[in-house]
């Protein structure tokens, strides 16, 4: 794609004069004025040679991380529901937005889809479906509370997390259900045999699908386009003709549906459902985000980061298991990877401390005095 | 009150009656008073002197921590890591208190000690590298629930030296009938009021929570009014963590964080008045606010709901609250 093309489509939406349009392109999701061979950033490349020196540190020092590529793979099961997650909280907070109610969304949508599957006993595929799409309307209060109300999304979302974990324990009763079917449970445990020795687990096939489809519709369609407009600034998208509140209702709706497909794997990874098991996705899933390069006020970053961040977060926390740290020790260290990497982005950014253009205009004042003669 | 300061900061005129903000507090006193009567004539037993105090003294670990979260919040900002600071000071102190019978005027020190070193942490992260506040506290929020679970050691807290419980339920006047954590919390949200009313300090809380690039420009040494906010609302939080634990005479691992205080906190100081889009906090509202909470769910135990709606009604409760006033965005927005 090029800059004019943008411009033109974005002049095409409405009126906008050529500040905002300037102001937009410089924080876009994909680089603006800049042709690359790969759509990846400076922060995407540092994530990935992390990620590489991650596994490959992991894979030399740690005895069962890197037996097999298999063994390597099957890891994921433990962190992709996260990722899940990520994708859709990622829409959210590049509105400028948060969704602090994931956690509850993903538990109220497992426990419904699995109470009508005890309960009715609906087919266990369609109970999904119907926990899905319960996900995406939760998403949908969330969005018509902050919308409508004109709450906050933190308090609105706080506000919501707090309903939906109370009606998934109402819901759940003194015994979830479980025991669900084996075809259920393998899009949480199971994997595909590929040839005799290769086995690839359902739930990389499923976020692989899902991550893909969300990086089409951030980077390469006209709604991410806009959904990083408004995030930018609500007031511009708004003055350059964007119906920002059906592009805020579309996030919200796709951060509920995702915390429920994630819920849903959640629950046939345990093949069980507890009231309270997404709780654990919240903090960490931002952290994710984060880690990936979305900042926090919204309109800036880009989702391969926060896949690469998935990736990263997950293999190191699962290596570190592996190499016999305690859990509290990999939370404390997931939490200073938060703020250094952030703080190092910081220094280089143009938000920031600007650390990069210093260097470079270092460099350009010692090499000058030279063209000058 | 303190919306006095604010809209004389904003409008520079002279300072009006706090017409908003002192109908918030009449709102939630009588709405607590409302609850209170309604319930107590359904069943006399909830105006029993017992439960009246039950209500009080469950309501005051929860108002130590709001306070500092509204001053946080008064500033434009947030903390997410008061509740594994409550853990930490809770088991530090406990453990200390079960092994080596650490004296209570240690622990308050010791309490006072912690919350200022990992406040003043938040402070730096936020104020010197420009970090977003949910940021630098979600990641100490990881990092000092992992000191808790580093320093217990997978032990936790069963008892208490009787010092300790009588600090946390006890009467230190026989003439006066509230409980020694009542009288504490009074004394520490008059010291808090008066910081936020009637010092520069408190002005510059506002004043950067209004706008920090003109508090900036106006000379205000806008980092420093950071760095002593966190470090403030840390030490609230680790002398929460005393109070939690000379009330119960227990600590866990999962202490502060388990609750979930830290979304607790910032829901009371907004159903208080706190504006989360900052400059303006109301101390007295977030106290009361924190009261009514606990009036509410003391009267579903009454009522005979089951728990489980308790935490949806903490969430109406702070729709409710959002909606009767702060916390809205402006229609600009």
């Amino acid at each position: 794609m090029n800059a004019s093309i943008r411009t033109a489509s974005l002049q095409k939406a409405g009126r906008v004069d050529a500040a905002v349009v300037e102001d937009v392109s410089s924080n876009a999701v994909t680089p603006f004025n800049r042709r690359r061979l790969l759509p990846i950033g400076g922060w995407e490349a540092a994530l990935l040679l992390l990620l590489v020196a991650v596994i490959a540190g992991f894979g030399m020092k740690v005895p069962g991380f890197l037996d097999s590529t298999s063994g390597l793979l099957a890891l994921t099961e433990n962190f992709l529901p996260f990722g899940l997650v990520a994708l859709g909280l990622s829409l959210v907070i590049f509105t400028g937005g948060i969704d602090l109610s994931v956690g509850a969304t993903a538990s109220l949508a497992a426990v419904v889809a699995a109470q009508i599957w005890s309960a009715w006993g609906v087919n266990i595929w369609l109970a999904s479906a119907i926990g899905v799409l319960i996900g995406g309307v939760l998403g949908a209060v969330n969005a018509l509370v902050i919308i409508r109300l004109r709450v906050e999304p933190l308090i609105a979302t706080l506000a919501t997390s707090f309903i939906y974990g109370s009606m998934a324990v109402a819901i759940a009763g003194d015994s979830p259900p479980s025991g669900f079917p084996d075809a259920f449970n393998n899009l949480g445990a199971g994997a595909m045999a590929i040839g005799a020795s290769f086995q690839l687990p359902y739930q990389i096939l499923l976020f692989a699908g899902l991550a893909l489809l969300f990086w089409l519709l951030v980077a390469r369609s006209a709604f991410g386009r806009k959904l990083v407009t408004v995030g930018y600034s609500a007031e511009a998208a708004r003055y350059s003709g964007i119906r920002v509140n059906r592009i805020l209702v579309t996030a919200y709706v796709l951060s509920g549906a995702m915390a429920s497909v994630a819920g849903l794997v959640l629950a046939a990874y345990y093949s069980a459902v507890r009231p309270d098991m997404g709780d654990v996705l919240l903090l960490t899933t931002i952290t994710m985000v984060v880690l990936g390069g979305v900042s926090i006020f919204g309109g800036e970053g880009h989702l391969l980061g926060v896949i690469l961040a998935v990736l990263l977060l997950g293999f190191l926390r699962q290596g570190m298991l592996i190499a016999g740290f305690s859990d509290m020790v990999t939370t404390m260290l997931t939490g200073a990877i938060l703020i250094v990497s952030i703080a190092v982005k910081n220094l280089f950014d143009s938000r920031g401390l600007r650390l990069g253009t210093r260097i470079r205009a270092l460099f350009k004042r010692s090499i000058s005095p030279g063209h000058a003669s | 009150m303190s919306a006095v300061v604010a809209s004389s900061i904003k409008q520079g005129g002279p300072v009006r009656l706090p017409k908003v903000a002192m109908g918030r507090e009449l709102i939630l006193a009588v709405a607590t008073l409302l609850v209170v009567g309604v319930v107590g004539a359904l069943n006399h037993d909830f105006l029993g002197v017992q439960n009246l105090r039950f209500i009080l003294l469950n309501s005051v670990v929860l108002s130590l921590v709001a306070l500092g979260q509204t001053l946080v919040i008064a500033m434009r900002g947030i903390d997410l890591s008061v509740a594994p600071l409550l853990g930490l000071a809770a088991m530090v102190c406990g453990l200390l208190a079960q092994s080596h019978g650490l004296p209570l005027g240690y622990a308050v020190l010791l309490c006072v000690a912690i919350g200022l070193v990992l406040g003043t942490l938040n402070g730096l992260l936020v104020a010197t590298l420009k970090i977003p506040p949910i940021v630098v506290t979600l990641g100490t929020y990881s990092l000092y629930s992992g000191l808790t679970f580093l320093y217990s050691d997978g032990t936790q807290v069963d008892s208490v030296p009787p010092t300790y419980a009588a600090f946390g339920n006890g009467h230190l006047f026989d003439w006066l009938p509230l409980p020694t954590p009542v009288l504490v919390l009074l004394v520490v949200l008059a010291l808090c009021w008066f910081l936020l009313r009637h010092t520069r300090f408190g002005r510059s809380i506002l004043a950067v929570g209004n706008n920090d690039a003109a508090a900036y420009h106006a000379g205000l040494p806008v980092k420093w009014v950071r760095v002593r906010v966190y470090a403030i609302s840390g030490v609230l939080a680790c002398f929460a963590g005393l109070m939690f634990l000379c009330y119960t005479g227990s600590a866990t691992v999962t202490a502060g964080t388990g609750d979930h205080i830290e979304l607790q906190s910032i829901a009371v100081a907004l159903v208080g008045g706190t504006a989360i889009a900052g400059g303006r906090g109301n101390l007295v509202g977030t106290v009361l606010g924190s009261l009514f909470l606990s009036v509410v769910l003391t009267a579903l135990v009454f009522l005979h709901v089951p728990p489980i709606w308790y935490s949806a009604g903490e969430g109406v409760m702070i729709l409710a609250a959002v909606q009767s006033g702060f916390g809205r965005r402006s229609a600009a927005q």
